[in-house]
């Protein structure tokens, strides 16, 4: 570390500095907070606490918008509820408090599952398709290299509405629409370039006399390459493994238009969350809540990598 | 700067093995290996985006509709390109995402460096702040975006809340996504708010990457701290933050998800950024031949940034 | 940073000066910039009609320029 031989250096800032800096920087942190704070909130709010004026920062905290998220209900006279037996749990008892009875699940957990099995399925092809193509192009003489990676980094590059109509018309025509195959082989499509050029990056870090003592050992190229490379790059493709998942987990353009129903993602489904008279705001944050967790768990997981990972590799430090 | 390494478009890579090693290897040549390695993405690649691509630059010379897909198709040319050149509501689409485009990178490069070049002077704590400011910009745009609607409700809301207390005006008296004035910028702000940690990080290396000896050279100079600022942390960060103003540019000019869930395009056409128009006449009017050209403006636009993007990102490997 | 890049070698004839990588990829850059420009500007439909025109030769510009050798 630099800053261990400068400390009493002209260039480091004065301990004012660093306390108007930090202060500044933590401002900002606080205020951008702020949003996020307040989904997590509303998630826990009552509909009444949610749309109240003042905004209420304090509230007694109610499931509610998990119930509301999770279930379908049905509203029904005071009389036919006292009909009923004793409410079957929790959701149930909030339900018939407001006239209502739950009438069955609803559709969050089979959409957020597809997010789970399409944002899995396209990461692990990905990074399968991404590391090998890394690695031909970090270790071998390829013709046109440079082309194919330009190629292969200007496909993440296009527009995914110029994309769709097309995409659109293909699976259509070869029976892929609204299924999870087709969604997972686009988002392969756009994450494998992302994976090539961040894999790229990490294999070229990877000294090649380690494969060349391998193979004067006896090894074949490909042994080598499996049992020498790849556990040298473990890092590596776990860091892009977890790009890919957070895009194919927040993509939203081509899951709207080329999904409806079976293979639909969360994304495209949380904002038509809608209640008696509008969205049902504590329900919405409910859902959105548990959509957000594993993305800030992962950004926690990866915060050494991201400069790499929005850089496209190029950008190491 | 750095001349030779940023005109080369992709400079490091591999050195070729010494040949008389290579000879010595059993089992698939290398050459073989190699393209046995590469093919499947490149393949994949060919069906799920060249292809689909040829298709539509042929569709966009036909009037094609794929609601009418038995109908006769007919070869019209260069018309639709003509069609979307000339028209004053297309041109204005154009402005509009103009505007978005230019207000979100100008305000994300103002704020993105300067908290790189606060969090450069490394308070204490300062590792999780950074990544506390990050949190946004990885977050689904969608998701996010949908929930700014509710922050943006007119009575309800908390920005309006925030914005009443602080201004004393009321709290219903203006609607950020409902006025032809404000919605344009109700885009900006939450764009900004989400991408603004994206040019901060990008920043910060950039400021990372300037040798200390340099400003103690400086030092020994006498220059003051305003001039050392000037003419040597801005004019050394500056390729990084190209880097940074050109991805957000690109990533700007297709926005479509956030905008989409905020404002859809209105009131009226007022936030009608180009991925919108595009999408209404690709997948509300079905105009297939018409959205094809479109789309293949909107896409030799991103083609040719994205051209000048990678010679940015050499500029900056080469650091 | 490489400070051979821009002295020009010695013996090299003007035309090898100029028909260089850099310099034909830094008009190309330019062509484009000024295409994408022309596309968002808000004054004259004109332009805004010749940009993709524009873009397009920039970029068919850029993908020759980067073959020339260095």
């Amino acid at each position: 570390m630099s800053i261990a031989n400068t400390a009493h250096s002209v260039v480091e800032p004065s301990r004012n500095t660093r306390r108007l800096a930090g202060s500044l920087v933590v401002l900002y942190a606080v205020i951008t907070m702020i949003p996020l704070v307040w989904i997590v909130l509303t998630s826990f709010k009552s509909p009444d606490d949610a749309i109240s004026y003042p905004p209420k920062v304090f509230f007694t905290p109610s499931l509610e918008g998990f119930c509301n998220l999770f279930t379908t209900r049905s509203r029904q006279t005071p009389e036919f509820i006292r009909t009923l037996g004793p409410p079957q749990g929790l959701c149930d008892d909030i339900a018939r408090s407001r006239n209502m009875v739950v009438a069955g699940p609803s559709n969050y957990v089979p959409r957020f599952v597809n997010s789970l099995i399409i944002a899995f399925g396209s990461t692990v092809l990905a990074v399968a398709l991404g590391t090998l193509s890394a690695y031909g192009f970090s270790r071998f003489r390829v013709p046109l290299k440079d082309d194919l990676l330009f190629f292969i980094l200007s496909t993440r590059m296009m527009p995914p509405i110029a994309v769709a109509i097309p995409i659109y018309l293909m699976y259509r025509t070869i029976g892929l629409s609204d299924t999870r195959l087709g969604m997972i082989l686009l988002y392969t499509s756009v994450n494998v370039s992302l994976a090539v050029w961040l894999l790229k990056g990490f294999i070229d870090e990877i000294p090649r006399e380690y494969e060349e003592a391998a193979m004067i050992d006896g090894y074949t190229r490909f042994q080598a390459f499996v049992k020498v490379v790849l556990p040298q790059a473990t890092t590596g493709i776990a860091a892009t493994a977890i790009f890919c998942l957070i895009f194919a987990w927040n993509e939203y353009a081509f899951a709207v238009l080329l999904t409806s129903g079976n293979a639909q993602t969360a994304p495209p489904f949380i904002p038509i969350i809608i209640g008696e008279g509008g969205q049902d705001w504590p329900a919405v944050a409910a859902g959105t809540t548990l959509f957000l967790v594993p993305i800030v768990v992962f950004t926690v997981l990866l915060r050494k990598h991201l400069l790499r990972g929005i850089t496209f590799g190029a950008v190491r430090k | 700067m750095n001349d030779l390494s940023a005109s080369s478009r992709i400079t490091y890579g591999a050195v070729p093995l010494q040949p008389g090693l290579v000879r010595r290897v059993r089992g698939l040549s290398d050459k073989a290996l190699a393209w046995l390695f590469i093919t499947p993405t490149i393949v994949l690649l060919l069906a799920i985006n060249i292809f689909p691509l040829v298709w539509t630059i042929y569709l966009s010379f036909t009037n094609y509709r794929a609601n009418r897909s038995n109908a006769p198709v007919k070869w019209l040319g260069i018309d639709w390109y003509q069609t979307i050149l000339t028209d004053p509501d297309i041109w204005a689409a154009m402005q509009v995402t103009a505007h978005f485009v230019f207000w979100t990178v100008v305000i994300e490069t103002v704020l993105g460096f300067g908290l790189a070049f606060l969090i450069d002077k490394k308070f204490r704590g300062h590792g999780m702040w950074t990544t506390i400011i990050l949190l946004p910009m990885m977050l689904s745009p969608a998701v996010v975006g949908n929930f700014w609607t509710f922050l943006y409700q007119p009575q309800i809301g908390l920005f309006n809340y925030v914005v009443a207390f602080v201004t004393g005006r009321s709290a219903s008296s203006f609607q950020m996504l409902g006025d032809v004035t404000l919605s344009p910028w109700a885009i900006v702000i939450v764009d900004a708010w989400m991408w603004t940690p994206y040019v901060m990080l990008i920043c910060l290396a950039g400021l990372r990457s300037i040798p200390d000896y340099i400003y103690e050279a400086a030092e020994v100079d006498r220059a003051s701290k305003w001039r050392q600022f000037w003419s040597i942390t801005l004019p050394m960060a500056l390729p990084f933050i190209m880097l940074a103003v050109l991805f957000r540019g690109i990533e700007n000019f297709k926005m479509f998800d956030m905008v989409n869930l905020l404002t859809g395009g209105g009131p009226g056409s007022t936030t009608e950024v180009a991925s919108i128009t595009l999408k209404r006449a690709a997948f509300e009017s079905w105009r297939t031949g018409y959205s094809s050209a479109f789309a293949i403006i909107l896409f030799v636009t991103v083609f040719g940034l994205a051209n000048i993007y990678v010679k940015a990102l050499n500029r900056v490997k080469s650091r | 940073m490489s400070l051979d890049a821009h002295t020009p070698m010695p013996g090299r004839s003007l035309a090898d000066r100029i028909l260089r990588r850099g310099p034909l990829e830094a008009i190309a850059t330019t062509i484009i910039a000024a295409g994408v420009v022309m596309l968002m500007q808000p004054v004259s439909l004109t332009l805004y009609s010749w940009s993709f025109a524009t873009t397009l030769f920039g970029t068919v510009l850029f993908t020759i320029v980067s073959k020339v050798r260095e």
